[in-house]
């Protein structure tokens, strides 16, 4: 598992790896969708979205990141598939996804938006580590 | 408990100065001895680290259903000088005017034979969770008027009654919005939401109130037991919820510019009277008066599908009050001793003015603010009354809720939503989500007890139990 959910009171707390940077932050894209939409199967993708996101240091951005992937969730009704991005002082990237079906994807919980409290994004061993809070 | 927390009364704790480094003012929490036993390690620094914010008078303020959050704790208070003082996102929450109000209906139980099948109607017209969509088509020009008139707005839409608008706080609409300030994304956002009722902890919620414990205010705020209520906990939706993430950013930016120093990246704020804190102001005062609209459109659904299933009449449906839980206001109050202006941040907390206050509607003024405070899916929810022990302690604030004590996770390992809403079947409560995970999370044993949480604020003397309401049926986003 790539990520996994840690103990929070009142929100979803999160740790995510991955072994560098633009998978952290598509991996992370995931486990925002599969909090919000609980989890689903992968689908051929058949709509796709450009996404870009700026920030002043690598938490800024995973911020910025994943506060524009809810937007896109939001208001297009999407279910990621796919995520591709590339990474240096920005990010910039496709989403690809299907359409929202309650039938398929009403696992979840909304979440309201992406707090940098208790956040962190670490250099390991192996790669990198995310934890992070989703408020709900 | 951790060794550094005096106890003042019996439900009166103080953090001390020091506790974190910075702290201007000492914090202050109620809770009962008894729930003082679990006060999280997390809740107690956060509360410490408003305190060190400038401009803060008094207190750092913690309710009895504080819990760990970020920025403020979840049931947070703190009031700021206007000339010395911030303004924090963090002091509001994402889900900015999230706030319950309450209907009455002339209904008893026995009026409701098939109970489930009302939950269900409810569930089918009230646009609930994840991927919900909004009963209206509003335009851009509408929307902007929705963000400064707020339930106003939605009653001169149809969406309700003239005599709702004043018994809404603020009278459902705050002063100072600045909808130039609320981004292009936040409007996005809220066309498509305005009128759902969102996921998490937003529910609707069928009751019967099974006690009353003040006769005299029960009268003067209209109920009497026996009587089936519905109860409505949602907020501003998506468009709050970008509000506070746009401006939590540029408020970044003005924390390093105007020199304030955080224990926390979550409280960035700015002054008062900076024109980043004016636009934030301005944002979420737009947002708060979308959450009322929000809630007046709910409302109507819910008293259209009541006229329609029981053939009673829709005026005969009124709303008793509507509070907001997070939310950042202009209030006066006595400050050592002289009437001052302060911004009050209420972040999962209630205002609960006491008797005589101008903002109180005349009919219930001579009793106090009602206050609402909402259990959780199997326990009960009150109907409370504002104090003057509220305007002197706290500025005028009270609890929200039952506040968590177990993690989503945690209630998810211990129950399926299966088997929560089948021990909530066999108490005579239906519950309807759009999935058994919801459920689960949102199970009676992860919240305080809403009985002892009440129960503090009304011993602590900052409110005082009107009545009870009981559970019949819920439906959860």
């Amino acid at each position: 598992m790539v990520f996994e959910e840690l103990e929070h009171t009142a929100d979803v707390r999160m740790r995510i790896s991955a072994p560098d940077l633009p998978s952290l932050f598509s991996e992370s894209g995931f486990a925002l969708a599969k909090t919000l939409y609980g989890p689903y199967h992968f689908e051929t993708p058949a709509y796709s979205f450009p996404i870009e996101a700026e920030g002043k240091d690598p938490e800024e951005l995973m911020v910025n990141f994943l506060s524009e992937l809810l937007f896109l969730f939001e208001t297009e009704y999407l279910v990621p598939q796919k995520i591709t991005i590339s990474i240096d002082s920005s990010v910039s990237g496709t989403v690809e996804g299907v359409l929202f079906d309650r039938a398929k994807h009403a696992g979840g919980i909304g979440v309201k938006g992406i707090s940098y409290s208790g956040m962190s994004l670490a250099k390991t061993d192996t790669g990198y580590e995310l934890i992070i809070i989703f408020d709900i | 408990m951790n060794s550094q927390i005096q106890q003042i009364t019996k439900t009166e704790w103080e953090i001390p100065i020091g506790f974190v480094p910075g702290m201007r003012v000492p914090g202050r929490f109620f809770l009962s001895e008894n729930l003082a036993e679990n006060i999280e390690d997390g809740a107690l620094t956060q509360l410490a680290n408003v305190a060190t914010l400038p401009g803060i008078i008094r207190y750092s303020f913690g309710m009895p259903d504080i819990h760990w959050g970020y920025g403020f704790p979840i049931g947070g208070v703190a009031a700021f000088n206007a000339e010395t003082g911030i303004i924090s996102p963090g002091g509001v929450g994402f889900d900015i005017n999230c706030g319950v109000r309450m209907i009455t209906t002339p209904l008893h139980i026995s009026d409701i034979p098939d109970m489930k099948g009302l939950i269900e109607n409810l569930f089918d017209s009230v646009p609930t969770g994840v991927g919900s969509k909004s009963p209206l088509r509003l335009s851009q020009s509408n929307l902007s008027l929705m963000l400064e008139e707020g339930a106003k707005n939605a009653v001169d839409m149809g969406y309700g009654m003239e005599s709702d608008i004043r018994r809404c706080e603020e009278n459902g609409a705050m002063k100072g919005a600045l909808p130039e300030h609320v981004s292009k994304k936040a409007r996005q956002r809220g066309i498509p939401q305005c009128g759902t009722l969102g996921s998490g902890n937003h529910f609707l919620e069928v009751q019967v109130i099974d006690n009353i414990m003040d006769a005299s205010a029960a009268k003067t705020f209209g109920v009497s037991e026996g009587q089936i209520c519905v109860m409505i906990h949602c907020g501003s939706r998506g468009l709050g919820h970008q509000v506070c993430t746009d401006h939590l950013q540029i408020l970044e930016s003005a924390t390093k510019k105007y020199g304030i120093e955080l224990p926390d990246r979550q409280l960035a704020c700015a002054p008062l009277s900076s024109p980043e804190g004016e636009a934030y102001f301005g944002a979420m005062a737009a947002s708060a008066n979308y959450a009322w609209a929000n809630r007046q459109i709910i409302t109507h659904i819910v008293r259209e599908l009541f006229t329609k299933k029981f053939g009673i009449s829709y005026e005969d449906m009124p709303l008793i009050y509507d509070v907001a839980h997070n939310v950042a206001k202009w209030e006066e109050h006595d400050v050592d001793g002289s009437r001052q202006t302060v911004c009050v941040h209420r972040k999962g907390a209630t205002r609960a003015f006491g008797p005589g206050r101008v903002e109180i509607p005349q009919e219930y003024r001579a009793c106090g603010q009602p206050v609402l405070i909402p259990g959780s899916m199997g326990t009960p929810s009150y109907l409370l009354a504002g104090t003057q022990g509220a305007m002197e302690k706290t500025f005028g604030s009270t609890c929200h809720g039952s506040g968590r004590v177990q993690s989503r996770s945690s209630a998810k390992r211990s129950q399926t939503g299966e088997e929560v809403a089948e021990a909530l079947l066999k108490r005579g409560i239906i519950v309807r989500a759009p999935n058994p995970a919801a459920i689960a999370e949102e199970a009676p044993e992860v919240y305080k007890s809403s009985s002892e949480v009440v129960q503090t604020v009304h011993d602590a003397g900052i409110s005082r139990i009107v009545a009870r309401l009981r559970p019949l049926g819920v439906i959860k986003g």
